[in-house]
């Protein structure tokens, strides 16, 4: 029996060692370009997945029960899809993908319950992992697909059998190749049907073709019945997910043409990577009234820098990257890669698609060393007080029924200069735009002071029985807490068996103390802000800070260094705490206040300097020409 | 780079000088901190001073705090730590500056009348260029005071190199050089400061010693 076990075991590594090394070997036909330029022509047959997972017939459009079509299936008949799904929109997932720098999260929150949390499977300091906040693969995807792309946490397959049989009927959530590749205007991503609703509705193997022009899907997973087998489908099922196909789509052979195209549009990306900024008194950027980032304005488009090959690596553009991407293109493809030369000071590759190279004029070198490019050239123009921003993907940008005000939740803060953390040990830590959340969740601290969040569920059955009289607030923002509602929640946690059960919000810890009273502790590591560096948009660089003078960010009240940074908290205390920006640049207020107050004098001492040194060279040539004219005087003597 | 050249060129000024103490010696106190004292001394406004004198040496003595203070914030952390300047130490190098760029015109004024080269500075080069050119050059038979010499030609040095070293960060103030050239006047500020306080630790040496010769 061990005998033959090993045996077992022995040829079905070998088995999958030979398969993945014949994939890797054997291209298909759309994995690598023969040189053309032009848009390979798409007009393909489409196919489902089969039960068994493998690839299942091809779609007939006068089926009324046809099964949707399937991505890994359709598209991976020329792309090899194993690699396309190892990129970095699909592998938050493998441990072993270097996070890189931190990047926005997904941001769980609840104003009721007073709960903003960032959540990532990318190890980034300061995030949550979504097991730990009790989200299942399938949950997180239900609530955060529909500004993914696909693949990832929707396609992982779960350990535990109950959610690998859901899995079953909802289907993976495959890598949607159209929600990024589709040119056809008809690709609806946000749509009443489209692909963030099927999300919603755990129709997760019908989103991409809900998302496509010629296809439509009715019904949904969660509302059809028990008995409900997708590969068995019942026309009684009304309530079943459904797909419709445009038959007009198709020519003779069923083939369907699809505007395909290999360099990504700009609206494609801008589903998932949008900004909004909302500053006082309800201004917002809003399209018609903002300019665009000046590289799409110059006639570029994201994927120009965003790169990525076959293995869809893409490159995210920060300095620093190669240290983490082993795609070619990242030391290149970033701001000082094509404005400088890139980050081994190869000057040639400077000035690709036309980029100025920059001269800097007046500007001290000691600024490139201490400041990212996007400090003075990204993001909203700095305020007194940074704004709320909202994001395709923490406020659901573009999809239905999105709440248009400013305050709506989560709170996300920009522009905070925050003093980037580096991958690189020799690296010199940089000032940057950053977009900010102040986490706000219930959890528990273990005896290393190590807060971890109480799951979902718990959170929702005691944390909302206790607040059931809270009011919501129609804005959407924080329903306010007052200390003694934490006390009583802090207090109901402990006795649901939540052990050392504590609130973080605003930078602050709440705990309960040997008495029973809520007491506080601040700038607890849990509660630390989270921020993610803010590249776009890009100004123009007449519009970069300190053109012209000094004193945009050098000068005692400039935005830069001591703007206030609103401490966001449901906690009326809290809420109305601030914190200045050179706090964020780890600088002390004595130093960064009295540089900023030496330039008022800088003035001065250059006219004692060019003073100084004009006396000096006066004195130098004065004695310079009498030295001349005694040598002079020796010369007349010999004639 | 400049941290290795920097290190090894202020030790072979810095021995330099300790040999030349040892091997040349001029009178004083002979124990080592009655001695200081008494260098230190040197340096300090005598109650005989014409008020002009006093003013002079004022200025020289602000000059020469300002000098250790510019010497230290800038040498220390590129020497010590391989690091540029910046915080509290380049706030006060940069205070510093223009207080001693100020006393330096203030001394090229009221020097440079005292420091012109004479014949007598250098009766070797007079002898050899009466030999050579046929001129009718006048020739000191007086014995050659090399440290006066040097003393005099590391005045004229500094006050030559304090013009790059000064323009080379005032330039780089105004919107009119980009990056490359910051970095280059960075470097030449960078480089000649390095030479300037070479030629400031010896002139200050050698004023000492001139001063200790004139006391005997």
């Amino acid at each position: 029996m061990k005998r033959r076990l090993i045996a077992a075991l022995v040829v079905s590594l070998v088995l999958s060692a030979s398969l993945l090394a014949a994939e890797k070997a054997a291209k298909l036909l759309g994995d690598e370009s023969d040189g053309s330029r032009a848009h390979p022509i798409h007009r393909i047959p489409l196919f489902s997945e089969s039960e068994k997972g493998e690839k299942g017939p091809q779609i007939d459009p006068d089926d009324p029960l046809a099964m949707p079509f399937s991505t890994r299936f359709t598209c991976g008949e020329c792309h090899t899809y194993g690699a396309i799904s190892k990129g970095w929109h699909f592998n938050s997932l493998d441990g072993n993908v270097p996070a890189g720098r931190p990047g926005e999260p997904w941001l769980y929150f609840n104003s009721k319950l007073g709960i903003q949390l960032p959540l990532s499977y990318r190890a980034w300091p300061g995030v949550h992992r979504p097991e730990q906040f009790g989200l299942s693969l399938a949950e997180f995807t239900k609530i955060f697909a529909r500004h993914m792309p696909g693949g990832g946490p929707g396609e992982a397959t779960p350990s535990d059998a109950r959610a690998r049989a859901e899995q079953y009927v909802s289907g993976k959530l495959e890598a949607n190749c159209l929600a990024c590749h589709n040119a056809h205007p008809g690709q609806d991503q946000g749509g009443a049907d489209g692909y963030a609703i099927q999300v919603s509705k755990t129709n997760f193997r019908w989103a991409a073709a809900a998302s496509c022009e010629f296809a439509d899907v009715s019904g949904s997973v969660t509302d059809a019945g028990p008995t409900y087998d997708p590969f068995m489908p019942d026309e009684t099922e009304e309530k079943a997910p459904r797909v419709s196909y445009d038959k007009k789509a198709f020519d003779a052979k069923g083939n369907v043409f699809m505007e395909i195209v290999r360099e990504s549009p700009k609206q494609r990306c801008y589903f998932c990577h949008s900004d909004l900024f909302c500053g006082e008194n309800d201004e917002k950027t809003e399209k018609w009234c903002a300019d665009e980032d000046i590289h799409m304005t110059a006639g570029l488009t994201c994927v120009d820098c965003h790169r990525n090959g076959l293995d869809h690596n893409i490159v995210r553009g920060y300095e620093g990257e190669t240290a983490d991407s082993a795609n070619p293109m990242a030391a290149t493809t970033s701001c000082r890669g094509c404005h400088l030369g890139d980050e081994n000071g190869n000057r040639e590759t400077g000035g690709r698609l036309g980029a100025p190279v920059p001269l800097h004029k007046g500007i001290p070198t000691v600024h490139f060393e201490r400041l990212t490019c996007t400090a003075c050239h990204s993001g909203p123009w700095p305020t007194d007080k940074p704004v709320l921003a909202k994001t395709s993907r923490a406020h659901r940008l573009g999809t239905i029924n999105v709440p248009k005000e400013p305050r709506v939740l989560p709170h996300v803060w920009a522009p905070v200069f925050v003093k980037e953390a580096v991958a690189d040990p020799n690296g010199t830590a940089k000032i940057g735009p950053h977009k900010l959340v102040w986490p706000a969740f219930w959890g528990t601290v273990d005896a290393n002071d190590c807060v971890a969040p109480v799951d979902l569920a718990t959170v929702t059955k005691v944390v909302g029985t206790v607040l059931k009289d809270v009011p919501v607030v129609a804005t959407g923002d924080w329903s306010e807490l007052k200390e003694e509602q934490i006390g009583q929640v802090l207090k109901a946690l402990g006795e649901s068996g939540q052990q050392k059960p504590v609130y973080i919000t605003g930078g602050m810890l709440f705990e309960l103390n040997a008495a029973g009273a809520v007491t506080s502790r601040a700038d607890h590591p849990a509660a630390a802000p989270y921020a993610w560096a803010l590249a776009h948009n890009v100004r123009p660089a007449a519009q970069s800070l300190g053109v012209g003078k000094c004193t945009v960010c050098h000068s005692t009240n400039s935005a830069f260094f001591f703007g206030q940074v609103a401490v966001d908290s449901p906690v009326a205390s809290v809420s109305s705490l601030t914190k200045t920006q050179y706090e964020f640049q780890k600088a002390s207020h004595a130093r960064t206040w009295f540089f900023a107050f030496s330039f008022l004098f800088r003035p001065w001492f250059k006219v004692v300097a060019i003073g100084a040194t004009a006396v000096i060279g006066i004195v130098l040539l004065l004695y310079g020409l009498k030295a001349l004219g005694a040598v002079a005087r020796v010369l007349s003597e010999q004639e | 780079m400049f941290q290795t050249v920097a290190i090894l060129a202020l030790l072979v000024t810095f021995i330099g000088i300790a040999l030349h103490w040892v091997l040349t010696p001029t009178g004083g106190p002979r124990c080592p901190l009655s001695g200081a004292v008494h260098v230190f001394s040197l340096l300090l406004i005598e109650q005989k001073s014409s008020l002009l004198g006093a003013l002079k040496k004022l200025c020289y003595l602000v000059a020469m705090v300002c000098f250790l203070v510019l010497a230290f914030t800038g040498f220390w952390p590129t020497l010590v730590h391989g690091e540029h300047i910046s915080g509290f130490l380049m706030y006060i190098h940069a205070t510093f500056a223009p207080v001693f760029a100020l006393c330096l015109a203030i001394l090229a004024i009221t020097w440079a009348g005292s420091n012109r080269f004479s014949f007598a500075d250098a009766p070797w080069l007079t002898r050899l260029l009466r030999r050579v050119t046929r001129l009718r050059v006048p020739v000191d038979d007086r014995p050659w005071r090399c440290s006066l010499a040097v003393y005099k030609l590391a005045f004229w040095a500094i006050l030559f190199l304090a013009l790059p070293l000064v323009l080379s960060i005032v330039v780089s103030m105004f919107h009119l050089l980009g990056t490359d050239w910051q970095y280059f006047t960075l470097a030449v500020h960078r480089w000649i400061s390095l030479v300037f306080a070479i030629a400031v630790i010896v002139h200050t040496y050698l004023a000492v010693r001139l001063r200790m010769a004139c006391q005997e």
